[in-house]
């Protein structure tokens, strides 16, 4: 990078806000994927004003601009692809209003998804949207991703969850998109900018909508000893339209790592949990667990436990929430995947995974928002063994490519980021990826705000080209 | 015919097969949009077919809008050309449904009554009740992102639509979104379609989550001396731990659209209203009915009446048809909805109501508590108000929802043609994201050829 770039950063921000040291750069080399990539400086904004001056002096010295939250995003989002600034927004983290009465609040990208909750929490209010990460992500990052959680069962994503935002646009103007009120007129451009990665505009300023918390919540655990019951178990409860907040299911695998590590009460002797919430007003909550609890005995469950108060529950979502930590401490690495099926393949989906485990020998946990179909298979290698790293890579494929098969998705809430963006034309035809492209660029027009994200690279990789899916209207139903 | 319409007319019966180009000046009167007859009418039924005719428009400039039951082509300003109506009533199948993962795929001519009938036989719905049921299609209430009082549980159109197949203004057959519940795979460019008036693509898919019919269901009309009590009736039950499915307030105008034909002979229209819908297992709309009784009387209703099953449907179809009940009695009434939030609703009523007094035309204001004001300025009967009265309240109600304490959004979405022709804005002032609202239609559809001029700003 040229010096005379980083000293008019410095000029601009002071020399603590900006950092270009070897051994500090290494720190915002990877996020919390597989993927790697070298910053040659990082600053760290105040204000709208000062990420607007930054984005100028990216433009005047032509150098890749990347926004970065706490770095716990699962597709490269965060990560400098192509070097260049990367934006750090963990001095921007103000809740700059909170409205209860409306409820909404105002806050900097840099705020902490549970920190809002907490602030929050003495109005009977919360933010809905619950990444895993929750204690340490950003709600700038949620919107970079359109993250999701355990309760977007019953909530939805970040984008349910946004009203407006203020936006600096890669060629320096600061324009604000939505608003407070629910509507807008115009085009819904928060839908759009709601998990665009980071590649059409900085999100500088989030509106967000508050939940009022529930009147009853009851938390289950149902215990199975194989599988198949257990994924049969969540396609009755969808098919018999019982509406839980949240469905999650962990595999037997899984499930003593994460007892070994967080002593949570799970049993450590089976083939898969439940761990089932129901939220709302208290008649509903008892009629829901009911019904729940007996889909959950038709299936063979061998126990069905209710947490009989806060402290069970929060162990049993502690242990849900650590799974991914619980499973790091059994293997240097781990690969987690994100594809999506409909709710009623999952029991199909499952056995295929297995499949995919024992064909490349490979160790894969299971952890996932069962009931929107959102999976989590976790392969586990030793990056240092690179003909391991090979079987990993075409075992993922080979369970994405089983998602989209099936009617599904890439990713449920992980986002597409450097690691998906080669397997774009599994789901999306040269025509959808060049819209695509047509619209990021009339946001982005230089492409210098996150390139090498979310849309296909000019050639593909080598190792995991793919063939593109038929035109969608042609494919059955 | 002009040699130009004929050949536009030639060439689109290459693409249909005969029999599916319209130009019979019956036909071509039906699908006017603001005073503005198109050259021929096109029913294409197979997406290729809309491509072909999106290709061949673009190729020559041709000016298209999408239809489908055309019951909102008077929603929008006026065209600034029109030459082919897309009518895409053919399109009118249901792809995929699979309720047992509730999900559905449709094509966009499918009537929502129609759909709502299929999803019945499952036990399942959408929460679409949307104005002109019998008629409106899937389609036309995703583009007018069309007013559903079931909002307020369910969310809007773009909480519950997954996924979107559609051919561009150049002709290209493309997609946004996914068929799962769940996907943040790649831009959502179905979003940017809802509510966009058919400005910048035609819809040829659209893929829902559906949800279950609730076992019971319960409506209960509280009524009160002024508005003030209303919103405050109404502000409790927001804030309380009661998810009701409807919270709307009437005003004592809507309350005589709403309820003189349909409902319980109790109401007093010259009262405020506040309509609540409950769902679920009976024993919690019976508890809904014990809390709304106890909170209704604490905040001094003068009633407080559940109501019977027929009383019930026929209140919920009269909500849900608000603003066609309006139109069929005030043709030249001028409707607004208007995104305000919920501490602003009482003193935007009161200034709505203050214009309305000012320049002596009727007010009807139907209030959705998730954040919505419909609201209506008409000529009351026998009296000799002009379309300058009603346009004069319209530029008014414009200015006062930009007061700081309204901060309110407004959108005139019906209103009389001649109030159009007059110059009436009907999107209020121009947002500073007008420009990438600009730049997202040069890329959808640059020749200009999609609904030209109806939306925002002149797109």
């Amino acid at each position: 990078m040229q010096p005379q770039l980083i000293r008019a950063l410095v000029a601009l921000l002071g020399p603590k806000a900006v950092l270009s040291q070897a051994e500090d750069l290494m720190l915002y080399e990877y996020d919390g994927s597989v993927e790697l990539g070298s910053p040659e400086c990082i600053v760290f904004p105040g204000s709208t004003r000062e990420v607007a001056e930054i984005v100028r002096l990216a433009k005047q010295y032509e150098t890749p601009l990347v926004g970065r939250g706490a770095g716990t995003g699962l597709s490269g989002g965060a990560i400098a692809r192509n070097g260049g600034i990367v934006i750090s927004f963990s001095r921007m983290n103000r809740i700059l209003e909170i409205d209860a009465a409306n409820l909404r609040a105002v806050v900097q990208p840099g705020v902490v998804n549970l920190d809002l909750s907490r602030a929050v929490e003495h109005l009977g209010l919360y933010y809905a949207p619950d990444p895993s990460s929750q204690r340490s992500c950003t709600i700038g990052g949620n919107v970079s991703e359109n993250s999701g959680g355990p309760h977007t069962l019953a909530y939805g994503v970040t984008s349910n969850h946004v009203t407006g935002m203020e936006l600096v646009l890669p060629e320096g103007e600061i324009v604000r998109i939505g608003g407070k009120t629910i509507e807008t007129p115009g085009y819904d451009l928060c839908g759009l900018l709601v998990g665009s990665e980071g590649t059409l505009a900085l999100v500088t300023e989030i509106t967000v909508r508050l939940t009022r918390k529930p009147e009853a919540v009851k938390t289950l655990l149902a215990v199975y000893d194989t599988l198949d019951d257990t994924t049969e178990t969540v396609v009755d409860i969808t098919v018999r339209a019982i509406t839980p907040a949240a469905c999650e299911m962990l595999d037997g695998f899984t499930l003593r790592a994460v007892e070994d590590y967080v002593h949570a009460g799970f049993p450590k002797d089976c083939a898969a949990v439940l761990l089932i919430e129901v939220e709302g007003l208290t008649e509903a909550v008892e009629a829901q667990a009911a019904a729940i609890t007996e889909v959950c005995r038709q299936h063979n469950a061998r126990e069905v436990r209710v947490a009989r108060d806060d402290r069970e529950r929060d162990l049993l979502w502690k242990g849900r929430k650590n799974a991914f930590g619980a499973l790091g401490r059994l293997s240097p690495m781990y690969y987690v995947q994100d594809g999506v099926i409909p709710r009623t393949r999952l029991p199909e989906t499952l056995r295929c995974i297995e499949e995919v485990s024992r064909k490349y020998d490979l160790q894969i946990g299971n952890i996932f928002h069962a009931g929107d179909g959102n999976l989590h298979p976790l392969i586990l290698f030793d990056e240092r063994d690179p003909e391991q790293f090979k079987r990993v890579t075409a075992a993922g494929l080979e369970i994405m490519r089983h998602c989209v098969a099936v009617g599904g998705a890439l990713t449920g809430e992980h986002g597409v980021g450097m690691e998906k963006n080669e397997l774009m034309p599994l789901m999306f035809t040269p025509e959808d990826i060049d819209l695509m492209r047509r619209v990021r660029a009339a946001f982005n027009p230089a492409g210098r705000l996150n390139p090498g994200k979310v849309l296909p690279l000019g050639k593909a990789c080598g190792e995991i080209r793919v063939q593109p899916m038929p035109v969608s209207s042609t494919v059955p139903a | 015919m002009s040699r130009p319409a004929q050949a536009c007319v030639t060439r689109l019966e290459e693409i249909v097969s005969g029999g599916n180009v319209l130009a019979d000046p019956a036909e071509l009167d039906l699908h006017q949009v603001d005073g503005l007859r198109p050259s021929a009418v096109v029913q294409p039924a197979e997406v290729p077919q809309v491509a072909e005719i999106m290709r061949f428009a673009a190729a020559e400039k041709l000016a298209v809008i999408p239809c489908g039951g055309c019951t909102k082509l008077r929603i929008g300003s006026p065209p600034a050309r029109y030459d082919i109506a897309l009518d895409l009533s053919r399109m009118n199948r249901v792809l995929a449904y699979d309720p047992r993962d509730l999900t559905l795929g449709v094509e966009p001519g499918v009537r929502i009554e129609d759909l709502l009938r299929v999803l019945g036989e499952q036990n399942q719905f959408l929460p679409l009740a949307v104005p002109f049921a019998d008629r409106a299609t899937v389609g036309g209430i995703v583009a007018a992102n069309s007013s559903s009082p079931l909002r307020h549980f369910y969310g809007g159109v773009r909480d519950f639509c997954l996924g979107m197949e559609f051919v561009t203004g150049e002709g290209v057959i493309s997609k946004g979104g996914g068929r799962v519940v769940k996907n943040v795979t790649g831009y959502d460019l179905h979003k940017l379609l809802i509510g966009s008036l058919g400005t910048l693509a035609v819809i040829t898919r659209v893929n829902f989550r559906t949800f279950p019919l609730p076992p019971a269901q319960g409506t209960f009309i509280a009524s009160f001396a002024d508005a003030e009590s209303a919103f405050g009736f109404c502000r409790g039950v927001a804030q309380s731990v009661l998810t009701p499915q409807i919270l709307e307030v009437a005003d004592p105008g809507a309350a005589h659209f709403l309820f003189s034909a349909a409902a319980p002979a109790r109401i007093t229209p010259q009262q405020w209203s506040v309509v609540i819908t409950a769902a679920g297992h009976s024993a919690l709309v019976d508890r809904y009915a014990r809390e709304l009784g106890h909170m209704a009387s604490a905040a001094k209703a003068a009633e407080f009446m559940p109501l019977s099953d027929t009383e019930q449907s026929s209140v919920l179809a009269q909500i849900r048809e608000f603003p066609r009940l309006v139109l069929e009695a005030a043709p030249d009434a001028a409707i607004f909805r208007i995104g305000v939030l919920p501490t602003a609703m009482p003193s935007l009523l009161e200034d709505l109501s203050e214009i309305a007094k000012h320049y002596h035309v009727g007010l009807a204001a139907l209030t959705r508590a998730s954040g919505i004001v419909y609201a209506a300025f008409f000529a009351e009967e026998g009296s000799e108000t002009s379309s300058a009265a009603t346009a004069g309240a319209a530029k008014e109600a414009f200015h006062i929802c930009t007061l700081p304490e309204n901060s309110a959004q407004a959108m005139l979405e019906w209103c009389p043609p001649e109030m159009k022709r007059m110059g009436t804005d009907l999107w209020g002032s121009r947002r500073d994201d007008f420009v990438l609202m600009q730049r997202v239609k040069n890329v959808f559809d640059p020749q200009n050829v999609l609904s030209a001029g109806r939306f925002t700003s002149g797109i």
